[in-house]
């Protein structure tokens, strides 16, 4: 990027791209200004519009959009509450998808060629089916009639380990499962990469020097693995925020999250401008959380280095 | 590049042969159809444009109150489409359809008196009832053994946890407001106050909110009563008896989808068509067969089998007038849809 702007580069041998670096990033810069920026734009015009009959909207200026999510009302401030927990599943997910897909992703890395090209193949081949029938295969082994109970009670665990038959459908616990299971992958491919690119030789050289496994993992494996496990991050929290669907399916719609409330606005309550003031805080939300974890990502590879 | 050149031939003769068939038998226009999803049975959709060459251009939304918002949007121009009973009020209010030229509709008369003049459209010029329904409660008689007859009953404290609800948040308030002793549409400050710790209890007892597909965790099993949609009761039935169909006794609604023609629409000849075509008792009989709310055409009725008629969920035999939702205003619907949102989000 630097010697593109005309600034040093890194690159001693490149040349600085005139006209034509400009006429090939056209279609990309006209296709994000034309989807990205001009929606944003527009978002955050109706944001400050208010309300009309019928759902119509009229534009104004008036901040009581963003009055109605900040400003507490009887005490609470239900819209931030509800932001809270969207970030608190995020953040979970994003916690439960690293402790599992890690080592997942280290272990692949490990193996010979021929092997892992088909470990990979079995973490990718679920991706192909569409995610909705996924989910919907989990509400079939969740169920209480369905395949987990129907295992437990075959095998004895359900008189004898748990009185009743697992109630897991339509709680938290239910939703947490479906999230992990939806944004796992999201983790183990990209440690897969990182991992894959170490070195043996700096492991081996780290147990010449005299260190233990466990040293050696938090020293030498885990920073050199941090590009990873920060993409692995921004791939699972920042879309997480946004997943209300497996809420609904899962979760059975008892706790409203985030998307929720802004889909309700455009179809129920037909709020637009409340909706669409939601969606400016949704978006600063993703961007603030972006940058926070690409700081603490870039930081810390610095120090790696 | 012998290869290359069959293959390009082959391409083209691809291309001629789709073009060739895409071009249309009759051209007699089309119909641009914005109607609730899964309410219009493919078969009747395909049997009008057989009939008539007259291409169906099918849209559907999840809610009234999409319709709304996207029509209130401005841009598209739909020809047909299938509001609720209030949902159309509010629409005629603000002179949002066209009349509807009843000499047109040769199969009018088979509609039953009882669905026509409503408070919607006391002089039916803006609308044609389609299908109509009610809202009660499915039991699972071989897991609830007492009597479930009304609110109270649902949401006793012994069945928490087994319970399915609609996550629509104007059936619930209404429901409370019943239970309140208030009448259907009597949505004041003082009354949404007063249905707030009632749904509050309520909302501690359920398993789940579902619009969509209530009858999917009953026939699960993971929840053993429900407040549903009567279609969704009548399929329940239709499933297995088990599944018995109660019409609260604190209050019931009933709710009647239209058929209408909204202001800006392109092809008003073709919608008049499609509506006559609806009316015909062989047509609307194939709705029935797939979607068994109550229909409203008499003629219809005469053609359905023993058992649809006998379905409880479908026809009722109940003797009580049922009241319908009415046009509350936004400001109205936004207080219910903070206070479910609320109300969700304490727990």
């Amino acid at each position: 990027m630097h010697g593109f702007l005309g600034g040093a580069s890194d690159n001693p041998h490149a040349r600085r791209p005139r006209v034509w670096g400009w006429v090939l990033l056209a279609p990309m810069l006209a296709w994000l200004a034309l989807f990205v920026v001009a929606p944003a734009l527009i978002l955050l015009a109706y944001s400050f519009a208010s309300r009309g009959a019928l759902g119509a909207v009229q534009f104004g200026f008036s901040w009581d959009n963003y009055a109605r999510i900040f400003l507490p009302s009887d005490g609470r401030m239900i819209y931030v509450d509800i932001l809270r927990r969207s970030i608190g599943y995020a953040g979970l997910t994003t916690l439960l998808c690293v402790m599992i897909g890690y080592p997942v992703g280290w272990f692949i890395a490990r193996r010979p060629p021929a092997l892992r090209e088909r470990l990979l193949m079995l973490v990718m081949i679920p991706f192909w089916t569409s995610f909705l029938i996924r989910t919907y295969a989990w509400i079939a082994i969740l169920k209480r009639e369905g395949l987990l109970n129907g295992l437990l009670k075959a095998s004895g665990a359900v008189p004898h380990i748990f009185p009743e038959p697992l109630d897991l459908l339509y709680t938290p616990t239910a939703v947490v499962i479906g999230l992990v299971y939806a944004y796992l992958p999201f983790v183990i491919l990209p440690v897969y990469a990182s991992a894959e690119k170490l070195d043996g030789a700096l492991i081996e050289a780290a147990h010449d020097l005299g260190a233990g496994p466990l040293r050696v993992f938090r020293e030498v494996v885990v920073p050199l693995t941090r590009p990873g496990i920060t993409a692995g991050m921004l791939l699972v929290f920042v879309p997480a925020i946004g997943m209300f669907a497996i809420t609904d399916l899962m979760g059975g719609a008892r706790v409203p999250m985030i998307g929720n409330v802004i889909q309700n606005q455009f179809t129920k309550a037909l709020n637009f401008p409340f909706g669409a003031a939601l969606g400016v805080v949704f978006t600063l939300l993703f961007v603030l959380s972006y940058a926070v974890l690409r700081w603490l990502g870039g930081r810390k590879t610095e120090k790696a280095k | 590049m012998k290869t290359l050149h069959k293959l390009l031939v082959l391409g083209l003769a691809a291309l001629c042969a789709a073009g060739a068939s895409a071009a249309p038998k009759k051209k007699k226009g089309e119909l641009n159809l914005y109607a609730w999803s899964e309410y219009i049975p493919q078969a009747v959709l395909d049997g009008f444009t057989e009939e008539t060459g007259i291409k169906v251009n099918y849209e559907t939304y999840a809610s009234g109150e999409e319709m709304l918002a996207k029509l209130s949007a401005g841009r598209a121009r739909y020809d047909l489409i299938q509001p609720s009973d209030y949902i159309a009020e509010a629409m005629i209010k603000n002179g949002q359809l066209l009349p509807i030229d009843r000499s047109k509709l040769s199969h009018y008369g088979n509609l039953l008196p009882e669905y026509l003049g409503m408070a919607h459209d006391p002089e039916n010029r803006y609308t044609v009832p389609y299908m109509t329904g009610t809202v009660g409660i499915v039991v699972n008689t071989e897991k609830v053994k007492e009597p479930v007859l009304g609110y109270q009953d649902l949401f006793s404290e012994k069945y928490s946890g087994r319970i399915v609800v609609l996550d629509d948040g104007r059936e619930l308030a209404t429901a409370a407001l019943y239970v309140l002793g208030k009448g259907i549409n009597d949505f004041t400050n003082e009354s949404i106050a007063g249905i707030k710790p009632i749904l509050a209890e309520w909302f501690s007892r359920v398993k789940l909110f579902d619009s969509d597909s209530p009858k999917t965790a009953l026939l699960n099993g993971d929840v053993d009563l429900g407040l549903v949609w009567g279609g969704e009761a009548a399929i329940l039935w239709k499933e297995n008896k088990k599944f018995r169909y109660v019409l609260p006794a604190e209050g019931a609604h009933m709710f009647v989808d239209l058929l209408a023609i909204p202001k800006r629409a392109k092809n008003v000849e073709n919608a008049h068509l499609f509506i006559d075509y609806i009316l015909r008792p062989e047509v609307s009989r194939l709705i029935s067969a797939d979607f068994p709310y109550t229909n409203p055409n008499g003629a219809a009725r005469k053609l359905l089998t023993e058992e649809e008629l006998a379905n409880p969920a479908s026809y009722p035999k109940v003797d009580r007038k049922f009241d319908t939702f009415r046009y509350l205003g936004e400001e109205v619907a936004e207080k219910i849809d903070s206070l479910v949102t609320d109300l969700k989000n304490a727990r």
